[in-house]
């Protein structure tokens, strides 16, 4: 009871324990932000998987496999798939109305099966918007503004966001002149390098340059989702794996998309799964082989030549459609995605089965999960989180030293009142738990105060760091190593925990020895201490 | 003869100072009778304040080896029961309910109110029993701060008091326990005449009024004198022991 009333009055009424309690916040906040940041750097790299491949992708990276309506069809109808969908993979080139060439992931996608399986329909960027995003205070987005108007250097032209949305949804935009869609395309954010992000975490667009002969600057009066063009040129493969011809098209752009991954955002383009077979030769295409002689051997005599001809005659084959990837998405979210794959690969011997000959050996298909497309990278962020957390960890040590050093001169300091509580009575366990419940209640306040301050600076870590970079000109996070345009802000109410007792448990520990050196103390000589 | 309440046989005592040993107590006795009041007179140095330590089980006697034959090993007793080889839980148990410490500079918490100084004398004996019993022990702490007249600086702290108003409250949070008997090192040597005066007229006061038991260490003839029977120690062994 007495070390109570004595702990109550000692934090009160000394300068040193507030100290010690201002080295465990800062301990205990500096390793919970880290832990938040990090962890979340790497939650939002394993979650990213649903947004762009659903949980796993079935992949052929080559001329891709046909029939993959049926391998659609045959996965939907698994109980644990919820949807799945085809998809083409390829490299290309986009030149941007500014007349700059970017290399890109271009992927054909169906846009109504693409938007089961992933989350493609909340990336979509431009499109109305109801509430202001959360740190958008001025209602800054122009998205927010539905008779929002930019000049196309014909007049002033409104933006019908609705439209633009449903362009996106679809992957099509309304021919001006024939009123009729055509295929458009949808690319990542940052591709284009036109749309400015702003410190509210949206983004402003701004129209293109182009450089003129006599090397004057022009704008280009455009806005991408709405009258913007981008020239699209991919390169079709034979079956021997050669570059048969570039094929290239001027695509309008119908929007863009943002999935808050760097990576992604900055260099893939989508186009409608149809155009993109028909730009790679990889449509339904009649093709015209040679017979099997053995079934229609039929030996004639050439005039110009001759000579009798042993050839079979052609006949002419209708190739199916093909696609390289599947994307497959569970039921589940927590569902394990080895058995995810495992069912996956079930489905595909029994696709096999049905299409022998046909498609590729299910020994040589590719099934993958997200994280096994980026285990290299997830791997890094996974060693690199506890390598900091073990540095930070390691530097928190400090506050066990700092509460030791600090308990020890204060104990030092009471050797008389320590020799007064004993002459009363108290016995050495006594005397050394009023020390120790003295560590223990710097180390609750001090954590506590640390656990509030991580929790106000994580949750407001990108907006601090947008401050520290336009005052200071200081950039910690920049997007293009670290994947992900956005700070991850979310505290782990585990973490939170765990570092708590940790730094509970330190300062406990700090003030073990001078407790103990408080308990042995003669009290004699306590009481003549001068 | 009746056995006394407190009773010191043959008590050594010697300090080691760096390396020399400095006997401070070679073989000195003394019995204290229940309710009596035994002032301890000695010069500085003559281990007076080292016996009444003893007394209070703050210190043990040595138990070094005994070179004369005829020496009898030391013993403390505390009505009639053995000290010298009681436990430290045992000790602490003692001090805490049959003790009062009273000494000369007070020592009291810096932190803690007048009344809180009091108080935690009652909370260190109940321990966690405090707690069902702590509207007594506060109403018995103002009880005994306003019978030496201090109830109007409950909440002071002991820097806002004046020397003899410390020492009152030192008497009070010495009394709150009622211990049998009440330890009292030089406790008007740090006070001008006038207020030592005042504080020992009401020492006697207590004492009278409560039939305390109360052993008193001094330097001091004149306060000596007010005491029942005087000890005097010269050189670490009892001297004279006279009845007033």
């Amino acid at each position: 009871m007495y070390q109570a009333l004595i702990t109550r009055r000692y934090l009160t009424s000394k300068v040193m324990p507030l100290l010690a309690s201002l080295a465990v916040v800062l301990c205990t906040a500096m390793v919970l932000i880290t832990w938040s940041v990090m962890g979340g750097f790497l939650n939002s790299l394993l979650s990213t998987g649903r947004t762009m491949i659903g949980d796993v992708t079935i992949n052929w990276p080559n001329r891709g496999f046909a029939h993959y309506d049926d391998l659609v069809a045959r996965l939907e109808a698994d109980p644990m798939i919820a949807a799945a969908a085809p998809v083409i993979e390829t490299a290309g080139t986009l030149t941007l109305p500014d007349d700059r060439v970017e290399l890109v992931l271009v992927k054909g996608v169906d846009p109504e099966s693409f938007a089961r399986v992933t989350r493609y329909a909340e990336t979509i960027w431009w499109k109305p918007l109801a509430e202001p995003m959360p740190k958008d205070g001025e209602r800054e987005d122009i998205r927010l503004n539905p008779s929002f108007q930019f000049d196309d250097g014909v007049g002033n032209r409104r933006v019908d966001w609705n439209e633009v949305e449903r362009q996106g949804l679809t992957l099509s935009r309304v021919d001006p002149e024939t009123g009729a869609p055509e295929p458009a395309l949808v690319m990542g954010l940052n591709v284009s390098e036109l749309n400015r992000r702003k410190i509210w975490g949206g983004y402003v667009p701004t129209y293109p340059q182009r450089q003129l002969a006599d090397g004057s600057v022009e704008d280009v009066p455009a806005f991408l989702p709405v009258n913007g063009e981008v020239i699209l040129s991919v390169a079709p493969f034979d079956s021997k794996g050669r570059v048969v011809d570039m094929v290239t098209r001027s695509i309008p752009v119908a929007n863009e998309f943002n999935t808050g991954v760097w990576d992604v955002d900055s260099r893939t383009v989508l186009v409608r799964l149809d155009l993109l077979q028909q730009m790679l030769g990889m449509d339904r295409a009649r093709r015209v082989e040679q017979g099997d002689p053995r079934e229609a051997f039929a030996p004639y005599w050439d005039e110009a030549a001759q000579r009798w001809v042993f050839t079979p005659p052609d006949v002419v084959v209708e190739d199916p459609p093909r696609v390289t990837s599947v994307l497959v998405r569970a039921h589940d979210p927590d569902l394990d995605p080895e058995v995810l794959k495992a069912q996956c690969r079930i489905i595909y011997g029994g696709f096999v089965a049905a299409h022998a000959g046909e498609v590729p050996v299910a020994s040589r298909i590719r099934v993958n999960s997200w994280a096994d497309l980026n285990r290299v990278m997830i791997a890094a962020v996974k060693k690199e989180t506890s390598l900091v957390l073990f540095i930070f960890s390691f530097i928190s040590l400090t506050a066990v030293f700092l509460v030791l050093a600090i308990f020890w001169s204060m104990v030092s300091e009471r050797t008389r009142e320590i020799g007064v509580l004993r002459a009363l009575g108290a016995s050495g366990l006594g005397v050394a738990s009023l020390w120790l419940s003295y560590g223990l209640v710097i180390g609750f306040v001090g954590s506590a105060l640390g656990l509030a301050l991580a929790f106000v600076i994580v949750h407001n870590i990108n907006p601090i760091h947008e401050w520290l970079g336009s005052a200071l000109g200081i950039v910690i996070w920049d997007p293009a190593i670290y994947v992900f345009t956005r700070i991850p802000s979310e505290v782990d109410p585990v973490h939170a925990a765990m570092v708590f007792v940790a730094g509970v448990v330190s300062c406990v520990v700090g003030a073990l020895i001078p407790a103990v050196r408080a308990a042995r103390m003669d009290p004699v000589a306590a009481l003549r201490f001068e | 003869m009746t056995t006394p309440l407190l009773q010191a046989r043959d008590v050594s005592k010697t300090y080691r100072l760096g390396r020399v040993d400095v006997p401070v107590l070679r073989g000195a006795s003394i019995e204290v009778g229940r309710g009596e009041w035994v002032a301890v007179l000695g010069s500085s140095g003559s281990g007076k304040s080292t016996l009444l330590h003893i007394l209070g089980g703050l210190d043990r006697p040595d138990r070094g080896r005994r070179l004369d034959p005829r020496e009898r090993a030391a013993e403390i007793a505390f009505e009639g029961r053995s000290l010298t080889s009681a436990s430290k839980r045992e000790l602490d148990r003692y001090r805490r309910s049959s003790v009062g410490f009273v000494f000369q500079f007070y020592h009291l918490m810096p932190e803690l109110t007048v009344l809180e100084n009091v108080v935690i004398s009652a909370m260190i004996r109940r321990g966690l029993g405090y707690a069902t019993r702590a509207r007594e022990a506060r109403a018995r702490a103002k009880e005994l701060l306003d019978s030496v007249g201090l109830a109007h600086r409950l909440r002071h702290r002991p820097r806002e008091l004046s020397g003899g108003e410390r020492q009152r409250v030192a008497l009070a949070r010495a009394l709150i326990n009622d211990p049998a008997v009440l330890l009292a090192d030089e406790p008007t040597g740090n006070l001008d005449r006038a207020t030592g005066e005042q504080v020992l007229g009401q020492l006697a006061e207590i004492r009278r009024s409560r039939g305390l038991t109360m052993v008193m260490v001094t330097h001091d003839r004149n306060v000596a004198e007010r005491a029942d029977r005087t000890v005097r120690l010269v050189d670490g062994r009892v001297a004279a022991d006279a009845s007033m």
